[in-house]
């Protein structure tokens, strides 16, 4: 008795038709290979950064990531600045977008009355399609002066000086710095974050809602204690890919943090990220180190933004199972 | 239900056709999903020109045993089928036999109706395009006696340029009839192909089938007991993968020889 | 009613207005940001615009050179995106199922979504511009195709997942084969989600900025010959609004506008069509 395995390609068995079974074949083998691009893409982009960035990580070791020296006239290199900044604005903005998003998702999902949660809803997640240089513009011509007349002037003026406080709000009374960059990241990931925690607010299921509240829960009980333990994970995961695009933004930061190497001195100091230095830099790169030493940047950031990535997928991942 | 269960050592009770009237014949058919075997040495003879009902409980493998004899299981990989699957003294399981080939000689109505995104026209052409270029004049000819027979010609004959998602259930179902039957297959398979239908539908559909049985050889899969006596003219009771009795729809739902085919067809399980 | 149960509902009633609070300081926010895009970027807006290219600073002129070249790159790039990522996602969704090979290019493709753009711009700039000794409509084309392809592939195999398997088993048992069954009914019955997943993809590469620096470049005449350095909205956008010029910063607002509102109408496009699908 003869066993015969079913399989994709079981229906090409036989010889009949081999114009049609050529047609088969060559589709079959056109969307292959368009999947396999994809790795090429990914893996032609890591090595490309790699390669370019050699001569720098050859020229200063593994002293390029914890120097904060940048200085194209000494042909110098250190990644220490950006990196802090990069790392620095993104986490301010995550931390200032996240309680926003959150509690813009739980509000629509939780007690706003249907027909305005519908088109807020859209009004978000249209939002979070504007492209960045909006942005960055916005934070450029409107937010800065408008922060360094109302906030930053009036705060310098009141700290005595030599204070702790007046050395972490030291800076150039301009608005273009790590703070304010900052807060542009966050109102750019903010739209996209609530789009998202309100898809994963939504996906929890009708029971687990109705028997938190059937016990007696408060709206708050029932959100802190059920409704976001039960998507803890992919709260994480979320959090993740918010963070992802603000390390990985160039054009809402570049306009706005005041493009100054070496290590951000303060809070309302001017600094510079990955990305912006990269934008700024990379046209008018003087010598070869110094563009090998960007796309070493550049490597330093895809490093960085895929172990983030990587988590929050893990994390995204495990949610749904 | 455990193996232990005294029934299931019982020999099956089968009275199939004669042997010259069958158009298609399993013999010793096994099948596995994965580790676990669905199908145990089915021996099944069906008739030509004949409705051919299979019933069971859900999970005994009827609709298993349907998709067995057009290869559609095929599609999904871990699904095998062992033993032999006669049409016409041809065992179609065999390597050599072209799945393409075989579905045109075996076609296949499914629980939903399950109309292509295209025109009413175009559905009906579907099969008959793939299976080499006609001139229009046929083709037209074709799609207009395939809707003839599956009684739809009179609701659709004004517009068979418009979408055939535009149908209602009833009428959806009719027309995967009628692409079913334009390549003139010489056996048609329709699985549960009512139970998604409101009873006028339903009879209309039952009807359709009485009239495609002088062409075509007919086999059905339907957990709807009635549906089966109305228009079957042999029934085969499945349970746990075995074909446990096999005879002219009468005597089954009459006179059941095992006592768990009675229980069923009388509702006292299942 | 005791001392616990006023705290439980003194802490709810906090907790709601927090959230509504959260929700209007958002609202208010985004809505700040739409309100200075259109009061500082409508009054440049006139025929002028549309006709003429960029000027030298203080003589009248318009961004014609800059939104040629964005919708000349932007087709370029969203014609490799849509054959690459819609075979790539039909092959995801059809062929490769569940294979290790195919959880893989899963997990690259969503790699590559998140990928910051910046480094996409230097990628395709150590691909195709140094190695040509040249800035190119091409090479920033090739970049805005990176960024859009993900996209393509995402949406193709989230809308052919959708499609019923029924679909698939009755295309197969009338004989067509598996490449005869997507391409004349999965591909068809998905047809609205495939063109909305374009969508999508065409409105998030419109506004990139960081990919184009390193690539086309800019130029400040209109060019219809890809092989040369072309000029973009964001680019043109970013010099200008950098520039000391007030008419220029003028114009740079008026290119946001645009852009926001292309990419608005856009995406709006998209999800009306979305919708239509899921109604259907």
């Amino acid at each position: 008795m003869a066993t015969r395995a079913g399989s994709a390609s079981g229906l090409s068995l036989g010889g009949v038709r081999s114009a049609s079974r050529w047609g088969e074949y060559l589709f079959r083998a056109a969307c292959f290979s368009a999947a396999t691009l994809l790795l090429a893409a990914l893996a032609g982009l890591v090595i490309s950064l790699a390669v370019g960035g050699w001569p720098a990580l050859k020229a200063f070791g593994w002293r390029f990531l914890v120097t904060a020296e940048w200085n194209p006239v000494t042909d110098l290199y250190g990644a220490a600045g950006p990196v802090v900044g990069t790392l620095a604005t993104g986490f301010l903005a995550l931390a200032m977008a996240l309680p926003l998003a959150i509690g813009v998702a739980v509000f629509l999902t939780e007690f706003c009355p249907r027909r305005l949660a519908q088109p807020i809803a859209v009004a978000v997640e249209l939002l979070a399609g504007i492209p960045s240089i909006v942005y960055g513009m916005w934070g450029l011509f409107v937010f800065a002066p408008w922060f360094a007349a109302h906030v930053q002037a009036p705060l310098v003026a009141q700290l005595n000086e030599g204070s702790l406080a007046a050395r972490l709000f030291a800076g150039v009374p301009n608005g273009a710095n790590i703070f304010t960059a900052s807060v542009i990241l966050a109102v750019m990931i903010l739209p996209y974050m609530a789009a998202v925690f309100r898809e994963l607010f939504l996906s929890v299921p009708a029971q687990v809602r109705e028997a938190a509240y059937g016990l007696g829960s408060t709206a708050f009980e029932a959100v802190t204690k059920v409704i976001i333990p039960y998507v803890r994970r992919g709260v994480v995961g979320v959090v993740m890919l918010g963070l992802g695009r603000a390390l990985g933004e160039t054009m809402a930061v570049t306009f706005i943090i005041g493009n100054a190497h070496g290590l951000p001195s303060s809070l309302f100091g001017a600094g510079s990220t990955i990305a912006s230095t990269i934008a700024n830099e990379f046209t008018e790169a003087t010598g070869e180190l110094h563009t090998a030493s960007l796309i070493a940047l550049g490597l330093v950031l895809f490093v960085i933004t895929f172990a983030v990535l990587a988590i929050a997928r893990a994390l995204l991942a495990s949610e749904r199972h | 239900m455990s193996l232990a269960d005294p029934e299931l050592d019982e020999a099956p009770h089968l009275e199939p056709p004669p042997h010259d009237a069958l158009a298609l014949e399993t013999r010793g058919l096994d099948f596995h999903y994965g580790n676990t075997q669905a199908l145990h040495g089915v021996d099944l003879g069906i008739a030509r020109n004949r409705i051919t009902a299979l019933i069971g409980p859900s999970g005994c493998g009827k609709s298993t045993l349907l998709r067995a004899m057009n290869r559609i299981y095929e599609l999904y990989p871990n699904q095998r089928a062992e033993g032999e699957i006669l049409l016409d003294g041809e065992d179609i399981l065999a390597r050599q036999t072209n799945a393409a080939d075989l579905r045109a000689r075996v076609g296949m109505v499914f629980q939903k109706p399950t109309p292509f995104p295209m025109s009413i026209y175009d559905n009906v052409a579907f099969g008959v395009r793939l299976h080499g270029g006609k001139p229009k004049a046929e083709l037209d000819a074709i799609v207009e006696r395939s809707l003839r027979r599956a009684a739809l010609w009179d609701e659709v004959e004004h517009k068979l340029g418009s979408s055939g998602l535009g149908l209602s259930g009833g009428q959806q179902q009719r027309l995967c009839v009628a692409r079913g039957i334009a390549v003139e297959p010489e056996i048609l398979l329709l699985d549960e192909p009512a139970s998604a239908l409101d009873p006028v539908s339903t009879a209309k559909l039952e009807e359709t089938l009485l009239q495609l049985k002088k062409d075509f050889t007919i086999v059905i899969v339907t957990h709807n007991l009635q549906q089966a006596a109305r228009i079957a003219d042999y029934t085969g009771f499945m349970f746990m993968g075995r074909l446990l009795e096999f005879a002219p729809t009468a005597s089954i739902f009459s006179t059941p020889r095992l006592t768990r085919t009675r229980n069923y067809v009388t509702g006292r399980f299942g | 009613m005791g001392t616990r149960s006023v705290r439980r509902r003194a802490a709810n009633a906090a907790f709601v207005a927090a959230t509504a609070l959260a929700t209007l300081v958002a609202l208010a926010a985004l809505f700040l940001i739409l309100w200075s895009l259109v009061s500082q970027g409508l009054g440049g807006l006139s025929g002028a615009i549309f006709t003429q290219d960029q000027p030298a600073p203080g003589s009248p002129g318009g961004l014609r050179n800059a939104i040629v070249g964005s919708l000349m790159m932007c087709a370029m790039g969203m014609g490799i995106a849509l054959v690459v990522g819609i075979l790539a996602g039909t092959w995801l969704s059809e062929y490769g199922g569940q294979s290790r090979y195919a959880h893989i290019i899963r997990f690259l493709n969503d790699v590559l979504l998140s990928a910051p753009s910046i480094l996409v711009g230097l990628f395709v700039y150590e691909l195709m511009v140094a190695p040509f000794q040249g800035f190119s409509a091409y090479a920033g084309a090739v970049a805005l195709a990176f960024l859009a392809t993900p996209v393509v592939v995402r949406t193709t195999e989230d809308i052919l997942a959708l499609q019923p398997g029924a679909l698939r088993e009755a295309g197969m048992a009338l004989g067509a084969g598996r490449a005869k069954v997507i391409r004349t009914i999965i591909w068809r019955g998905a047809r609205a989600g495939l063109v909305t997943g374009g969508l999508l993809a065409f409105a998030r590469i419109s506004g990139e900025t960081a990919p184009l620096l390193f690539t086309s470049l800019g130029n400040q005449y209109l060019n219809l010959d890809p092989s040369q350095p072309m000029a973009a909205l964001p680019t043109t956008i970013f010099q200008f609004a950098l520039s000391a010029f007030d008419d220029w910063r003028q114009l740079a607002w008026t290119g946001a506008l645009l852009i926001a509102g292309a990419v608005l109408i856009i995406n709006i496009v998209g999800r009306l069509l979305a919708r239509e699908v899921s109604h259907k």
